[in-house]
C-alpha cells in the first residue's frame, strides 16, 4: 500500500490532543439550590429514554456535521477541472559533481540543492510527472517519469554527490530525448554552474530553470599531478603538481608529499588570486609505489586537496625487430635509451615475451599479440584490401598526435607504398593523395602503428624526422606508458585491467576500506570497475594478483567552485539563476484544516462555562 | 422585621374585600356569615308551627290574624367562616430574590387581614415544626377580630423558613386537626419529592374550600447559573450534576411550564383554585386582580 501524501500522517499528532481533551476532568461548579426536583425533571425530559429522539436544533450537532462534511470532502481529493492540455513533465537535473560538496552552503551545496528539489516535488501538480537525473561523472536516470511524490522524495533523498567532474551535457541531451513528444516540459537544473567549457549545451532547446547554489569560491585544489624519471638522475623521480587557487584572494597553503605513506617533502605554496601555481618535488625511488600529495588548507572543498599517482619502477622495453635486414631501422631503435632490441627474420610466436614488435616488410606467420609497428605489411586482420601505389604525393600529416611530435614530412619522398582504405580502428597521421601512409590506433587492447611504405623505399631514413618518429613510436607503443595512465584515473572513469588467467571473482577495496566483490565469470578477459566516484587509493585483488590504482579529481573547472549566476544552455547562450517557486494547487488540505478548526471550535463551544 | 409585610395603602384597599365562601359556614361560633343554622338575625328564613315553650317574641302575628294559627318566624343564624392558611416554612422557601418565603408571608398576611376584617377566624398552620418559633406559631393557630391583626402581622413576621417539610403529611394533619372546615389557602412552592396530590386530596376530602398559590422564585423559572454544575438540594442534600447553558433555557422553561400545568390540571379537576406566582410578581396585582377575578374574594 502506498500513500500519495504521507505527510498527512502529521495530522495524527492531533489525536493525542483529543485524548488530552478527553482526559481533562470536567470541573463542576457547586451551587446550593432550593430544590433539585425541577432539575431532575429537566434531566429526565432531556435524557434519551428511547432509541431515537426528535432532532433538535443543536449547534454542537451542526458543528459536528460540518466537520464530518469537511473531512469527507477532503478525503474525496477535490480539484477544480481546468482546461489543461496535457500532463506536464518536470525534469530535475541534480548536479552531483565534486564542487557541489563545497561547504559554503550549510551543510553543503548538494544538500541545499536537494532541499530545493524536494520543495519542487511538494509543489508538483497532481497531473505533472517528474524525472530525476543525477549528473556527476556520468548521468544516471534515478527516476523515470512518475507523479508519485513519495517515490520522488525517496529517490532524491538517496541521491549522493561524487568526487567527479561535471558532465552535464549528457544529462541535458538525455533530458531532451526523454522530453521528446511532450508539449509541456520544464527542466530544473540544480547546480553551482561550474561547468567546463568543453561541455556544449548550445543545442539544448528546452525551457531551463537554473537553481544556483554556492556563495563564495574559497578553495585551493590540485589540478594536475604527474611523475616522471629525473632527466639527470635515473635513480630519482620528479613529481610535478599544479595547484589552482579559485579564491579572489591570494593564499598560502602547505603541500606535503608522501610515498607509500612515508613523508618525503613539504613545500609552502604562495597562490595568487585565481591562478594556478606549479611545484616540483624530486624523490629517490627504489620500488614501485604511490605518491600522495596533500594540501593543508581549510577550504570549502576537500575532494581536490589530495591527489595520488602510481609510480612503477621503469624496466627496459623489449623490442623484437622482424626484418630481412634494415640497418637504418635497427640503428634507429638501438640508439633509443632503455630499449632491449632483438631481431628475427620471421614472427612465429606472436611476439610473446616482447613489449613491441616491429615488422619490417615481413608478413607475420602468426598475428602479433603485442603493440606493433608495421612497415609495408598488410594483413586481412587490419585491412579489407590493398594494392601498390607508386610515387604517392604526401598532402597532409597530423602534427598534434604524440607520434608526430616534432616530425615533418616536408622533404620526404616515397617511391612505392601499399594503398589501403582508412580502417575504423585507426587515425590517419600522414596522408597521400592516393592513400593513407601512416595510421595509428588501437585494435582491441593492442596499439598498432602502420606505415604503408618500406623505409628503404623512401627518403625518410635520411631525414632527422626518422629518428624522432621512431622514438615517438617506441614511446607511444611502450605498454608501460599505457599502464601509467591506466592506474591513475579521473573520478568517474572506469578502471580496466586485462586478465590473463581465468578469474571468477575480484575484490575491490575502496579508499574507505569497504570491500566490494565483483563476479567476473570464467570467460572474462578484462576487469572493469566503474564505481570510481570517490578519490583515493583503490586496491583490486583478482586471482593471485593485486593491483592498486588511484582516483583523483584533478579538474581545474571543478576546483574553480565560483558560483555562476548563468549557465551556457541553449542557442541564446545563457540561462540566469531563478528563485521562482511553484504554487501549491491541491485543495483537499484546506478542507482537512477546516475540519480540524471546526473540531477545535466545537470542543471550545462545548466546554465554555457561559454560553 | 424592619420591612412591613403589607403597606398601609394595601391594607386600606384590602379592608374593602371580603372572602367569598361557596358553602355556608359550618362553624358553631357566631359571626357574619350565613349558615344553615337558625338563630337570631335579620334574615328571615322560614316559619314553623308554634310549640309550647317557644319564645313568644318570634310569633308571626300577622299570619295569626289571617290564618288564626300560631306560626313562629325563623331567622338565619350568622356564623363565622374559618379560614385556614397552610404556610410552607421549609428550607426551599428561603431561596430566591425576592425571597419566596417573604412573598408567602405577605400573601398570608393579606388573606388573614381580609378574613379578620370580615369577622372570620384565621388559622395559620405552618410546616415543618420549629420549636424555636412555637410561641409565634401557636398564636397564629386561632386569630379572630380585626383588632388582632397587628399581632397577627407581628407573629407572621417572626416566622423563618428552615428544615425539611413533608408537604402531604402536613396538609393531612392540618385537615384532621381542624374542628370545622372552611376556606383553606395553601401557600407553597409545591417542590416536594413526594408530590402534592395526597395533601390536597385530604383537604378536599375533609370539606375545605381549597385555594392554592404556588410561589416560585425568578431563578427557578429562568436559572442564571450556567456551565457544568453540581446542584445541592437545600432541603434534602441530594446532589444533581447538570450541564446547563442558554441553549437549553427554552427546554427548561418548557419543563417548568409543564410542571405548573400539571398542577393546574390536578387542582382544576378537584375544584381547587390554583394560582402560580413568581416572588418577583406584584403583590397588588395578585391580590386585587387575580384573586378577585377568581372570586376568592370580592
Amino acid at each position: 500500500m502506498n500513500f500519495l501524501a504521507p505527510f498527512a500522517f502529521l495530522f495524527a499528532a492531533t489525536l493525542p490532543v483529543v485524548i488530552v481533551f478527553y482526559m481533562l476532568k470536567r470541573r463542576r461548579t457547586v451551587r446550593l439550590v432550593s430544590s433539585t426536583i425541577l432539575w431532575q425533571k429537566f434531566l429526565a425530559e432531556t435524557q434519551a429514554n428511547a432509541p431515537f429522539q426528535k432532532l433538535r436544533n443543536n449547534w454542537l450537532l451542526i458543528l459536528q456535521l460540518l466537520m464530518l462534511a469537511l473531512a469527507v470532502f477532503a478525503l474525496a481529493r477535490p480539484y477544480f477541472a481546468t482546461t489543461t492540455k496535457e500532463t506536464g513533465l518536470v525534469v530535475v537535473i541534480l548536479d552531483g559533481s565534486a564542487s557541489m560538496q563545497a561547504r559554503d552552503e550549510s551543510p553543503s551545496r548538494f544538500e541545499a540543492a536537494r532541499k530545493e528539489a524536494l520543495k519542487l516535488v511538494d509543489g508538483l501538480k497532481d497531473t505533472d510527472q517528474m524525472i530525476v537525473l543525477l549528473s556527476a561523472g556520468n548521468t544516471v536516470v534515478r527516476q523515470s517519469p512518475t507523479a508519485e511524490k513519495s517515490t520522488l522524495r525517496r529517490v532524491l533523498e538517496e541521491c549522493q554527490p561524487g568526487d567527479t567532474p561535471t558532465r552535464v551535457e549528457e544529462a541535458f541531451k538525455l533530458a531532451q530525448t526523454l522530453a521528446k513528444n511532450r508539449a509541456h516540459v520544464e527542466v530544473h537544473f540544480f547546480s553551482d554552474g561550474a561547468i567546463p567549457a568543453a561541455e556544449n549545451l548550445s543545442s539544448i532547446k528546452l525551457p531551463v530553470v537554473y537553481h544556483q547554489f554556492g556563495k563564495r569560491a574559497n578553495n585551493a585544489g590540485i589540478t594536475a599531478m604527474d611523475v616522471r624519471p629525473h632527466p639527470e638522475d635515473a635513480s630519482q623521480r620528479v613529481v610535478f603538481a599544479s595547484v589552482f587557487n579559485a579564491s579572489t584572494n591570494a593564499q598560502t597553503v602547505s603541500a606535503e608529499l608522501r610515498f607509500n605513506g612515508q613523508f618525503i617533502d613539504s613545500k609552502v605554496l604562495n597562490l595568487p588570486a585565481r591562478e594556478a601555481s606549479s611545484t616540483v618535488f624530486a624523490a629517490e625511488q627504489k620500488q614501485s609505489g604511490t605518491y600522495t600529495l596533500k594540501l593543508k588548507s581549510d577550504d570549502d572543498l576537500a575532494a581536490d586537496n589530495e591527489a595520488s599517482i602510481i609510480s612503477k619502477m621503469p624496466r627496459p622495453v623489449k623490442v623484437l625487430l622482424v626484418s630481412g635486414g634494415n640497418r637504418f631501422l635497427e640503428s634507429a631503435i638501438r640508439v633509443l635509451p632503455n630499449v632491449e632490441l632483438n631481431t628475427a627474420s620471421q614472427l612465429l610466436t606472436g611476439g610473446k615475451g616482447f613489449d613491441i614488435v616491429v615488422l619490417d616488410g615481413v608478413t607475420p606467420v602468426t598475428q602479433p599479440e603485442v603493440n606493433t609497428l608495421a612497415w609495408k605489411v598488410a594483413t586481412t586482420n587490419w585491412f579489407e584490401s590493398w594494392r601498390t601505389v607508386e610515387n604517392p604525393d604526401i598532402v597532409d600529416w597530423n602534427a598534434n598526435h604524440p607520434l608526430m611530435r616534432f616530425v615533418t614530412f616536408d622533404d620526404v619522398r616515397v617511391y612505392s607504398t601499399l594503398a589501403v582504405k582508412a580502417p575504423k580502428w585507426g587515425l590517419v597521421l600522414v596522408e597521400a593523395q592516393q592513400t593513407p601512409l601512416v595510421i595509428a590506433g588501437e585494435k582491441g587492447r593492442q596499439r598498432l602503428v602502420w606505415v604503408g611504405f618500406d623505409s628503404l623505399e623512401s627518403q625518410l631514413p635520411l631525414r632527422h624526422s626518422f629518428i624522432i618518429f621512431m622514438a615517438n613510436a617506441m614511446d607511444w607503443l611502450n605498454p608501460q606508458q599505457t599502464d601509467a595512465s591506466q592506474f591513475t584515473l579521473q573520478a568517474g572513469n572506469a578502471f580496466r585491467q586485462p586478465l590473463f588467467e581465468n578469474v571468477a571473482t575480484a575484490t575491490v577495496t575502496t579508499p574507505k576500506g569497504d570491500k566490494r566483490e565483483l563476479k567476473l565469470g570464467d570467460q572474462a578477459k578484462e576487469l572493469i570497475w566503474s564505481e570510481t566516484y570517490r578519490v583515493g587509493l583503490y586496491k583490486a585483488n583478482y586471482g593471485t594478483n593485486e593491483t592498486s590504482f588511484t582516483v583523483n579529481l584533478m579538474d581545474p573547472a571543478e576546483s574553480d567552485i565560483t558560483p555562476r549566476s548563468q549557465v551556457p544552455v541553449g542557442a541564446q547562450g545563457a540561462v540566469a539563476a531563478t528563485t521562482s517557486k511553484r504554487a501549491n494547487l491541491e485543495y483537499w488540505r484546506w478542507f482537512a484544516m477546516g475540519a480540524l478548526a471546526v473540531l477545535m471550535f466545537e470542543w471550545w463551544y462545548y466546554h465554555r462555562r457561559t454560553v | 422585621m424592619s420591612q412591613p409585610l403589607i403597606t398601609a395603602d394595601l391594607l386600606r384597599r384590602l379592608e374593602q374585600l371580603q372572602l367569598l365562601a361557596r358553602r355556608r359556614s359550618k362553624s358553631n361560633t357566631r359571626g357574619e356569615r350565613r349558615s344553615k343554622a337558625r338563630g337570631q338575625s335579620v334574615e328571615f328564613a322560614d316559619h314553623r308551627n308554634y310549640v309550647s315553650g317557644d319564645d313568644l317574641r318570634y310569633l308571626d302575628w300577622n299570619l295569626y290574624g289571617r290564618l288564626d294559627k300560631l306560626f313562629l318566624k325563623l331567622y338565619e343564624e350568622e356564623r363565622e367562616l374559618p379560614v385556614t392558611i397552610f404556610l410552607d416554612c421549609s428550607e426551599s422557601m428561603a431561596f430566591g430574590e425576592p425571597n419566596k418565603f417573604h412573598f408567602a408571608r405577605q400573601l398570608a398576611a393579606a388573606i388573614g387581614y381580609v378574613a379578620l376584617c370580615g369577622f372570620d377566624r384565621v388559622s395559620v398552620r405552618t410546616f415543618p415544626d420549629s420549636p424555636a418559633e412555637s410561641a409565634y406559631r401557636q398564636s397564629l393557630l386561632s386569630v379572630r377580630g380585626r383588632k388582632s391583626s397587628l399581632q397577627f402581622f407581628r407573629n407572621l413576621a417572626h416566622l423563618t423558613a428552615k428544615g425539611t417539610a413533608d408537604f402531604n403529611a402536613a396538609l393531612r394533619r392540618g385537615a384532621l386537626e381542624s374542628r370545622t372546615t372552611g376556606v383553606a389557602v395553601v401557600l407553597s412552592d409545591f417542590l416536594d419529592p413526594q408530590g402534592y396530590e395526597a395533601g390536597l386530596t385530604s383537604l378536599i376530602g375533609r370539606g375545605f374550600q381549597v385555594n392554592a398559590v404556588q410561589i416560585l422564585s425568578p431563578d427557578e423559572i429562568a436559572p442564571t447559573n450556567f456551565g457544568d454544575l453540581r446542584l445541592i438540594d437545600a432541603e434534602t442534600g441530594a446532589q444533581t450534576e447538570v450541564t446547563f447553558g442558554r441553549y437549553r433555557m427554552e427546554q427548561y422553561q418548557q419543563m417548568v411550564e409543564n410542571f405548573r400545568q400539571k398542577l393546574r390540571e390536578y387542582c382544576a379537576g378537584r375544584g381547587i383554585g390554583i394560582f402560580t406566582a413568581s416572588s418577583a410578581d406584584s403583590l397588588e396585582q395578585l391580590l386585587l386582580k387575580q384573586l378577585r377575578e377568581a372570586e376568592v374574594w370580592g
